[in-house]
């Protein structure tokens, strides 16, 4: 660009880390799928194909599976036959067999998403060839890519995020590398569900295009399942099959409807701000039982169109939020009518996506808004055919600052690595120090009779803070989503529960706290464990549960406990049996450390002390020196 | 830690006018004004004039929260003839809650008290306590106390039906806090329309003890005088003017038409001006006061708000919640436009209902912030401006900088406990070492006499001192927390987190006896007293409260913590560490008795004495039986071991033996 030119051209909004060619060119490939030129399409409702799927060699091989709208508000809220306590948003746990990673790993809580989409992608699944003919387009080496308009957008992000599980577990997500583009779908999962789908690095193949004033998205933000008649009035407004499309006509319902909508966005936005704003107000606590508040939230990236030569994109689900309420902010003179029929017609107006995605600008916008001097943003406020109250630009810029505060926590975090990895290092030693006298670093620890014993302690103490720090920020969800599934915390989790967590066992049965509180697996387990290992686990991709080892001395002791309190070994044959197949398993990958075979290990001397006939079978004999 | 400052500039946004944004755009306003106006319909509508309520679902699904609403109409009648005659200001004086009824309905607010020692005791408004109590009596209220209970309940009431909301309300709140049930209390609001003031400083301190001030809305429009009238002297406020516009709202009182006829005619030729002019003048008194932190002026209201206050105008609301900064804004936006504004009392007394409805829709249009040209400054200062707008304060106007500036505090007030709690907890993990060092120290004597005794002999000099100082820096840190918490730099249930109580404890199990220790050698327990009646800290007695109130099983008395340990697993070896904080202190005064006991002449004295070693020979056989005792106690040289074996030669003695025969 020339420099020397003599009126100074505004300068162009930073762009984001914007669409690759290629992508545009899938981008408008799904928009021509997802809106078939030849006037109103198949005319054929009651029969219409749950799925289409459509191949293409250019740019490159793929398979697109177009998944179209349902007009039905049926099949946008579950029906209400349960009547009283069915949640009034219409939302439930997704099913952990299909979809795994889906929830927070650490606490353990489920993602919850709409009832009724996940029960149309269920049918989809058991009832139709969609698995075969995604296996078929992977098997030749095609590029997957899932398509929807309205609702079957949301189908079609559920079966982007199913493939995305599978193509992990069987680790060959790199090959496929499944896109998923929508046009003006609802909003489907909750914050964990984002979270979930941020953590593993899922929201960039994840594209939902949106006209900033397309009613659509919104819908689940108001009590699906109160409405269900002014839905179904929106969406016969809305369905291609209707001939007269006029709000007014439709007497009063979609009006009021409208206004419903708005307040409920408002609510739900003015919560969310709320909480990154950092509000300690106590009532605030107290609202939240007495307000009905949607539970879905933005998940994935968003793209909204401004203007045919504008794309805002944004991938932080509190400020998309925001703007899902600000960019319907009223105008002062503006009537409720015009602006609910403007709403209502923005949902079928993403046709222009086919021709202009070539030359498109894609803007970082939130970027430009928390970058901006504070106060200044006002000539800013308008982008394309968008114009933002100040008050919008604040609560953007909030959410912006909130995530970098995310950020800036996780640097900190990360300035502790070092302290652990020493304090590691030391415990190691100490590890290592017991074993040349002979005795595992368990039963030393367990008697305190050493030094060394002593240091080893005060090293607990001070790793056991530094890791509740941890798991404390992450309950406050004061870390970056993705810090759970980041590789290096994750081993140095692993390394820290397998040295450290015997130690914790030892202090517990040493001061006999299972006889205050119970077992330490049950009562006594800190959550720096527990949440380590689920990192892992997770990151693994083995099931919830499986990785125990570090915690074998505490099903030792419980053992142990139970027999000195009489009860029969057979009563235990069971659990001990359990215990040796188990150890057996975590002897020979290594993940539990040969000390607890040292032939004065207190576990060694236990053993000896179990029936003959048990020992002579058992599959610890040839681990046991004799 | 320098840089903090200025990351808090930047990452602070102000975020009372969003909460009211929140509250205002929920269908909880409205819902709540529909029961209110259906109470006062209902009020003295016939045989129901007593019950004084309504109750029933808010509109919404099954299992939705049920609204209660009182009306204030019987308030305003039985105090209506009082007015008339131009006194009646006496029933709204304040009165204590010592009252045996009263006492009995509001315990827990009146047996905090104890702990404040000094100080006016909890009063509040008399006429609203006083119909309280006979709805209180009534069956129909204990019906629905029944019938609400493990509900979520919203109490809401207008005028002074919103004051004994209020009063039912807390007496809920304080029911279902002492129930025995495990189960999380129900939710419980209320929410107030143009309320006067309810209580004293006193009940706003002990509403905050309780963590209650989240329950509590009052919903307070930009030019009412109702709620800031009691900001007066008591014998400034026009008692008619209350009466008289509640009585204005009720659709039935044509039936009383003689008293209405006469507090109407009474109202009008109140001078509006005036008044204003006196709330105006008493209010900022009051802000002004705050500010200062000087201590109440006599003769000045005793009145003080508590709970959340959501201000209200056309513009949207806003939500303030430490009770000094809801002074300022009840002030600041009275004061604001408000010879302008001019409106008769009696609108803006009764415009709630036009306000429940006219707030969200005008949240919902853009706004322009009519201060452009204010000079661009940070995020936070916008935040202000919109709260200022959304209260209904003319950011011009004089009373917009104070109030901004008192925002701004009360947002850094609410930050600061949470911050805080997480440096302490990072502070906790760095003096823990201390805390094991003590631990190693105990091990060493644990097989030899104990570290009680090594400690009060001083034995191996090196190992005492270093053992001592961790003693004295886990005493400055457990003293340093509780300087905290008194000057409410904590989060409110500091003293009810697992992790603290259970922190605390632990320290306390190990550290006292060191302490006692301590007391005992430099004799303080001669020049002094008994260590447990007068030489224990206060963090210890403290501590002891925290761990008898965590969990349900064991609230407060000896014998329900003996049952709590009797269901426990019984232990198969000693307990790590000693389970009675005092027990050393027993020993102690033991040894001494026995002492005493060998030169006792005096049989009845003796008498005495013995049975009092007895007593502890009781205690301390049947703790040591349970295991509840730790190793270092019965180590062979303690001072326990060597009580037994003195008070063994004590038993042989004839006399001891004949009298401890006759017990």
């Amino acid at each position: 660009m020339p420099t020397d030119s003599p009126p100074p051209p505004p300068p162009p909004p930073p762009r984001a880390a914007s669409l690759s060619d290629d992508d545009r060119l899938l981008v408008a490939h799904c928009a021509a799928l997802s809106f078939p030129s030849g006037a109103p399409p198949a005319s054929c409702p009651s029969t219409s194909p749950s799925f289409q799927v459509h191949h293409a060699s250019h740019p490159y091989p793929c398979s697109a599976f177009v998944f179209p709208p349902s007009w039905s508000a049926a099949d946008w809220a579950p029906s209400p036959a349960g009547g009283v306590g069915r949640p009034p948003f219409g939302d439930a746990e997704v099913d952990p067999a299909l979809f795994p990673s889906l929830r927070a790993v650490g606490s353990g809580v489920p993602a919850r998403a709409n009832a009724a989409f996940l029960g149309a992608f269920r049918g989809l699944l058991d009832g139709s060839p969609l698995q075969s003919e995604v296996l078929r387009a992977v098997a030749e080496e095609k590029r997957v890519v899932f398509t929807g308009h309205s609702s079957g957008g949301s189908i079609a992000t559920l079966v982007a995020i199913w493939f995305l599980e599978q193509c992990t577990r069987q680790g060959s997500v790199n090959q496929a590398h499944p896109f998923c583009v929508t046009f003006g779908a609802p909003l489907i999962g909750d914050s964990i569900f984002n979270h979930a789908v941020r953590r593993e690095g899922w929201s960039q193949c994840i594209l939902h295009f949106l006209l900033p004033l397309d009613i659509v998205p919104r819908i689940p933000l108001t009590p699906l399942a109160s409405f269900k008649e002014e839905i179904q009035a929106v969406l016969d407004w809305l369905s291609p099959q209707t001939p007269n499309r006029s709000p007014a006509g439709r007497s009063h319902a979609i009006p009021e409807y409208y206004e419903t909508l708005l307040r409920s966005t408002l609510s739900i936005a003015s919560y969310e701000a709320c909480s990154f704003m950092g509000c300690t107000s106590s009532i605030l606590g107290t609202l939240t039982s007495f307000i009905e508040l949607s539970p879905y939230r933005p998940c994935g990236t968003y793209l909204f169109l401004a203007s045919s030569e504008q794309l805002i994109v944004l991938t932080n689900s509190d400020a998309v939020l925001q703007l899902l309420f600000y960019f319907l902010q009223l105008d002062p003179q503006q009537q409720l009518l015009d602006a609910a029929a403007r709403s209502l017609s923005a949902h079928w107006q993403y046709e222009p996506i086919k021709q202009c995605m070539q030359d498109i600008v894609c803007v970082d916008y939130l970027g430009t808004i928390s970058s901006d001097i504070p106060g200044r943003q006002s000539n800013r406020t308008a982008i394309g055919s968008v114009e933002l109250s100040k008050e919008a630009i604040l609560h953007l810029s909030a959410a912006a600052q909130w995530e970098k505060q995310r950020q800036r926590n996780q640097t900190k975090i990360d300035d502790n690595c070092r302290k652990i990895q020493e304090a590691l290092k030391s415990l190691n030693d100490y590890k290592r120090t017991c074993e040349l006298y002979g005795v595992s670093y368990y039963d030393s620890f367990k008697l305190q009779r050493e030094v060394h014993d002593f240091n080893a302690n005060v090293r607990r103490l001070e790793l056991a803070g530094l890791w509740d720090e941890i798991v404390e920020m992450l309950r406050r969800r004061e870390l970056p989503d993705g810090f759970e599934a980041r590789e290096e915390w994750v081993r140095l989790g692993t390394l820290y529960r397998r040295l450290v967590e015997p130690l914790d066992i030892a202090n517990y049965y040493r001061h006999s706290k299972n006889e205050d509180t119970g077992s330490y697996l049950s009562k006594g387990r800190p959550r720096r464990y527990k949440y380590t290992q689920k990192w892992q686990e997770q990151l693994q991709r083995i099931p919830f549960g499986s990785s125990l080892e570090s915690c074998f001395w505490a099903m030792v002791e419980e053992l142990q406990a139970d027999m000195a309190n009489g009860r029969a070994f057979a009563n235990l044959r069971d659990r001990v049996v359990k215990l040796e197949s188990d150890a057996q398993g975590w002897l020979n990958s290594g993940s539990l450390g040969k000390d607890v075979l040292l032939s004065s290990s207190s576990f060694v001397a236990w053993w000896k002390t179990l029936p003959e006939q048990h020992r002579s079978a058992s599959c610890m004999l040839k681990h046991i020196p004799q | 830690m320098d840089d903090t400052g200025g990351e808090e500039e930047t990452s602070m946004f102000e975020t009372s006018h969003v909460l009211g944004a929140l509250l205002a755009s929920s269908p909880l306003l409205a819902r709540a004004w529909d029961r209110c106006v259906a109470a006062t319909a209902a009020a003295g509508g016939g045989a129901a004039a007593t019950s004084g309520f309504v109750h029933g679902g808010g509109g919404g699904r099954d299992g939705g929260p049920v609204y209660v609403a009182f009306s204030g109409v019987q308030a305003a009648l039985s105090a209506a003839g009082a007015a008339v005659a131009g006194g009646g200001v006496d029933v709204f004086a304040p009165v204590g809650l010592g009252g045996d009824a009263a006492r009995r309905l509001f315990a827990p607010l009146v047996a905090g008290e104890q702990d404040a020692a000094a100080g006016e005791p909890v009063a509040v408004q008399a006429l609203a306590l006083q119909i309280f109590l006979k709805l209180c009596g009534s069956p129909d209220f204990q019906m629905l106390l029944n019938q609400i209970s493990g509900k979520a309940v919203v109490f809401t009431g207008h005028s002074l039906g919103g004051a004994i909301a209020a009063l039912a309300a807390l007496h809920y709140l304080c029911i279902s806090s002492s129930s025995s049930t495990c189960a999380p209390a129900p939710p419980v609001l209320c929410i107030t329309f143009g309320s006067p003031l309810l209580g004293n400083e006193a009940l706003s301190r002990a509403i905050l003890r309780e963590r209650w001030s989240g329950n509590f809305c009052h919903v307070v429009s930009q030019h009412d005088i109702v709620p800031r009238l009691f900001f007066c002297p008591l014998d400034a406020v026009p008692a008619h003017m209350i009466v008289g516009m509640q009585l204005q709202e009720w659709p039935a009182r044509t039936r009383h038409a003689a008293v209405v006829t006469t507090i109407t005619e009474r109202m009008a030729g109140t001078d509006q001006d005036a008044l204003r002019q006196l709330i105006r003048t008493h209010v900022g008194a009051v802000a002004m006061e705050q500010k200062l932190a000087a201590l109440v002026t006599p003769g000045g209201s005793p009145y003080r708000p508590f709970g959340t206050y959501v201000l209200c105008s056309p513009d949207g609301a806003v939500c303030v919640d430490n009770p000094t900064a809801a002074v300022q804004m009840l002030y600041a936006t009275f004061a604001s436009r408000c010879l302008l504004g001019a409106e008769p009392p009696e609108a803006a007394h009764s415009c709630y209902g036009n306000l429940v409805l006219k707030i969200p829709q005008h949240l919902l249009l853009k706004r322009r912030l009519c201060v452009n040209e204010l000079p661009a400054t940070s995020n936070y200062d916008t935040g202000v401006s919109f709260a200022l707008e959304a209260s209904g304060i003319d950011a011009m106007a004089t009373e917009a900088s104070a109030t901004r500036q008192w925002l701004k505090t009360s947002k850094r007030a609410g930050q600061r406990p949470s911050l805080n709690c997480a440096h302490l907890a990072t502070r906790l993990g760095r003096i823990t070492p201390c805390r094991a060092q003590v631990e190693w120290y105990k091990a060493l004597f644990d097989g030899d006499m104990g570290y009680y005794d090594a400690f009060k002999q001083r034995q191996s000099p090196k190992k005492f001192s270093k053992a001592n100082m961790c003693r004295i820096k886990l005493g400055q840190f457990w003293d340093g927390v509780l300087a905290m918490l008194d000057a409410c730099q904590l989060p409110h249930d500091f003293h009810r987190r697992a992790k603290w109580v259970n922190a605390a404890r632990f320290y306390q199990l190990l550290m006292e006896p060191l302490d006692i220790a301590d007391y005992h050698r430099n004799n303080l327990h001669r020049t002094r007293g008994s260590y447990i009646l007068h030489g224990r800290e206060r963090r210890y007695e403290l501590f002891d409260r925290w761990w008898n109130e965590k969990g349900c099983t064991a609230i407060g008395t000896t014998s329900s913590t003996s049952v709590a340990s009797a269901s426990r697993r019984s232990r198969s070896k000693y307990a790590g560490l000693t389970q009675d904080p005092c027990f050393w202190a027993r020993v102690e005064e033991a040894r001494e008795q026995t002492v005493s006991v060998r030169c006792e002449r005096d049989s009845v004295e003796l008498a005495m004495k013995l049975e009092e070693l007895q007593e502890f020979e009781r205690y301390s056989s049947e703790l040591v039986a349970s295991k509840e005792v730790s190793v270092d106690v019965l180590a062979p040289q303690s001072s326990y071991t060597l009580w037994v074996e003195e008070w063994k030669q004590l038993k042989l003695r004839e006399d001891v033996r004949t009298i401890l025969f006759q017990f």
